[in-house]
């Protein structure tokens, strides 16, 4: 009878509804983020300079990742590959952020025309898959760092700008937007006013789902080689180089920074995905 | 839904890779060895040329043609000896040299082979527009069935070297797809080939020169990593290995680590800029210009650590493109790894670090230039990080950058590149260093022009025979007050020479090799017909 009791009550102490987890899920994403964000700005290139004489050593305390076959420090190396795949994750999601929300609220707002160009392209890009897109754009661009960046702004945006759309669509026919249109305000005033601040949670979550999303594809983008130099630590670089390595016996070359990509790409899933169960009020209340 | 699947994936991936490697590395089997004939043979090699098997157009430059013969070849101490010819004689003047054949020789089809045969290989090898460079020869004629007669437009000592890189391909049997059905009078002929994939040989029946031990070889083409995997699995007799997996042992085979001549240095813009190609790529960099940084970086290099860092010590140190070979002139060679000597240099020519940035300037000029690498090369690019690490602490930043051939053929010749050459043919210092080569395709990038070095060349290429021109390579490179090696000029900073490392199969046994030329794989076949099983 107590056995019950007692196991009931454990799992009572460490229970926490959804709003508790994300706010949890949150801290410690925020925490990593500022640590890589932190570590990438102190970091530079003589911190991953080679040491031939410390070639090939598996994790200790003094290289916590262990080091490469030029003796390159590999935690040094993952923040560093970290931080330019969140700084591209990031410039990438605002910009497919931004593309969206323009042409989703032009597709919502300027007559049918608009609408159908804007849906035929959405439904264009949809059709095909975007790494695929993503490869073209940035090969035609002549690869580099700016190459990704717009290639990747330019993938993401269109379900996002599906979404938006439909809601823009929804508010505009709202009763009281369709007062405040009677009453004489512009559109303008209209889209400022009512519009947008409706729109902002919806941008918020499209944003933190698209995060994961972007730094995903630029990390299967620098594997395949294409945009950077094999030398820039880009976390895609260092996994793909370490393939080589696996059979060696030197699994830390990939483990560590895989597990790392692996972990904050989850983290931001989760927040963008609780996020979004929170703010739809059908299902906020759910446990 | 789709993120959680492809997080799955990854972690799958990454977990099965990791067993995989455990399994590799714990348990090399020895119980899955494949039983084949004594006379047969499988190679695991990187690739086929990628234009076939056609001399005219270049294939046997390096390693031997397999299908075909040369009139003259390199014996195991790179001596030319006759391999159709037996003998040749040049002209007072040096331009015209008759060469006489063999009259017992049959191509493979059991035609017999023929002056003619050889002046039409040449022919049309010279009119191939193809890397073999034959510009020099004015016409060759057959007197007979058995003489050959080539006249030359000037004298050229190392003109030899054609007759002995040259196969020769039968008139009658040489048609648009020669490249792929080879037929010829070397020891083997060519049974099967599946592009990119293997190639069958069997012996030729009617081979005039000693027969080869092996009756049929199969080349498989794999990349590294499945050659290795190859080899570990007891499927190839030998197997091209790079340097990364020198470490592992495979039971039942060794590893054979062949010296070369395959080198690796960077090439340096040697004037200052402002002008442009033709193309209107830019020329010049007034960093590497001056001579001062060339020659800091040329004895701050420590050669040998970048062998032991980055070919697992399989390497020698590189003091000019021509080490070890006959017309290397030994005094090229210079106490490397020398810091001190280095920061004396580039003080005594101005260069201060007045900012305190870590980066010398001298007036407005900052010591900082780039250093492009062939970026899908792995150990191009591990030398060209490993070196710019080193210069660091010099004050000179070296900015590396990854590149295909077409980026770093816009950057060449206004940027540091790094490059390999290696051949046997001592034309190939000439190629790269003469002044009448700068900016010609890959020689001589850097505009390098030194006309004491152009006048040795000159009597280099214009000696009577190769041991007379031997000399003048050799004052080239360095005579005492100039010359282009690195105690000269510094034109280029001559990092290692690679060695070729090779699996080999217990119990093979691959000859006296040679040392090899540039590139990994065909060069080991050079002696194939000396090859044998040991026990």
């Amino acid at each position: 009878m107590i056995p019950n009791l007692k196991t009931d009550q454990k799992l009572k102490r460490f229970y926490m509804n959804r709003r508790q987890k994300t706010l949890l899920t949150i801290v410690v994403a925020a925490i990593i983020l500022l640590c890589v964000v932190v570590g990438g700005a102190l970091l530079d290139q003589d911190q991953i300079a080679t040491n031939l004489t410390e070639r090939n050593l598996a994790p200790s305390l003094q290289h916590l990742f262990g080091t490469d076959w030029l003796g390159r420090d590999m935690f040094n190396r993952t923040i560093m590959g970290l931080s330019l795949s969140m700084g591209v994750g990031l410039i990438g999601a605002i910009g497919s952020t931004s593309i969206a929300l323009i042409l989703g609220m032009a597709a919502a707002t300027m007559g049918k025309m608009a609408d159908r160009l804007i849906s035929w392209l959405i439904d264009l890009f949809l059709s095909v898959p975007h790494l695929v897109t993503l490869i073209l754009i940035a090969f035609t661009l002549g690869g580099g760092f700016k190459g990704i960046v717009i290639g990747l702004a330019v993938t993401h945006w269109p379900s996002l700008a599906r979404v938006i759309r439909a809601e823009v669509m929804q508010i505009r026919s709202a009763e009281y937007v369709q007062i405040s249109r009677q009453m004489g305000k512009s559109r303008w005033w209209i889209a400022t006013h009512h519009i947008f601040p409706h729109l902002i949670p919806q941008l918020l979550i499209g944003f933190m789902l698209m995060f994961p999303h972007v730094i995903l594809h630029e990390a299967a983008v620098t594997f395949l080689g294409l945009g950077l130099s094999p030398h820039e630590p880009a976390i895609g670089i260092i996994l793909s180089e370490s393939m080589k390595y696996l059979s060696s016996g030197m699994w830390w070359l990939a483990f560590f920074p895989g597990l790392c990509l692996l972990m904050i790409v989850r983290m931001f899933e989760t927040v963008g995905g609780n996020l979004r169960l929170l703010i739809d009020p059908v299902r906020a209340n759910e446990k | 839904m789709t993120r959680k699947l492809l997080g799955l994936i990854v972690i799958a991936s990454l977990a099965i890779s990791m067993m995989l490697a455990g399994c590799s590395s714990s348990k090399s089997s020895d119980k899955n060895k494949v039983e084949r004939p004594m006379d047969e043979l499988v190679l695991a090699f990187g690739a086929e040329p990628a234009t076939g098997f056609d001399p005219t157009t270049g294939w046997g430059r390096y390693g031997s043609p397999l299908f075909q013969s040369t009139l003259l070849k390199r014996d195991d101490e790179l001596n030319i000896v006759n391999d159709l010819a037996t003998g040749y004689e040049v002209s007072e003047d040096g331009k015209v040299w008759t060469v006489s054949i063999r009259d017992d020789v049959k191509f493979s089809d059991g035609e017999p082979l023929t002056a003619k045969d050889v002046k039409f290989t040449f022919e049309t090898a010279a009119g191939s527009g193809s890397v073999v460079d034959l510009n020099v020869l004015d016409k060759v004629e057959a007197v007979n069935e058995t003489t050959v007669i080539f006249t030359l437009k000037e004298v050229q000592s190392t003109f030899v070297n054609n007759l002995v890189a040259t196969g020769i391909v039968p008139e009658h049997a040489y048609s648009g797809d020669y490249a792929e059905n080879p037929v010829g009078s070397g020891p083997y002929q060519l049974v099967q080939w599946d592009k990119g994939q293997q190639m069958i040989v069997k012996s030729n029946p009617e081979y005039y020169d000693k027969k080869p031990f092996f009756n049929k070889i199969t080349f498989v083409f794999l990349n590294e990593d499945a050659a290795f995997a190859a080899a570990q699995a007891g499927t190839v007799d030998l197997a091209y290995i790079p340097a990364a997996f020198s470490n592992k042992k495979v039971p039942g085979m060794k590893m054979e680590a062949i010296k070369t001549v395959d080198n690796r240095g960077i090439v340096f813009p040697f004037v200052k800029s402002g002008n442009v190609t033709d193309d209107g790529l830019p020329i010049g960099n007034d960093v590497t210009a001056d001579p001062a940084i060339r020659h800091a970086i040329d004895i701050a290099v420590d050669r040998q650590a970048l062998i032991d860092g980055v070919l697992e010590g399989h390497g020698t140190p590189a003091y000019t493109s021509v080490d070890g070979l006959p017309w290397w002139n030994p005094e090229t060679v210079i106490e490397d790894g020398d810091m001190d000597g280095a920061r004396k240099l580039l003080e005594e020519a101005g260069w201060k670090d007045a900012d305190g940035d870590g980066i010398l300037e001298k007036g407005s000029l900052k010591a900082e230039f780039s250093l492009y690498y062939l970026a899908n090369d792995e150990v191009r690019q591990s030398l060209a990080i490993a070196v710019a690490d080193m210069m660091k602490p010099l004050g000179i930043n070296i900015k590396v950058e990854g590149g295909s051939w077409d980026v770093i053929g816009k950057k060449m010749h206004s940027e540091a590149v790094l490059m390999g050459w290696g051949s046997h043919d001592p034309h190939e210092l000439y190629n790269i260093y003469s002044s009448d080569n700068a900016g010609v395709e890959y020689n001589n990038t850097g505009y390098y022009k030194n006309d004491k070095v152009d006048a040795y060349f000159e009597k280099a290429l214009r000696a009577g025979s190769e041991e007379e021109a031997i000399e003048y390579w050799k004052k080239a490179q360095w005579d005492g007050t100039t010359g282009l090696s690195g105690k000269g000029d510094a034109a280029w900073t001559w990092l290692v020479n690679i060695d070729h490392l090779y699996l080999v199969k217990d119990g093979l046994d691959i000859g006296e090799q040679r040392i090899h030329v540039h590139g990994h794989g065909w060069p080991a076949t050079d002696n194939i017909v000396d090859w044998k099983w040991s026990k």
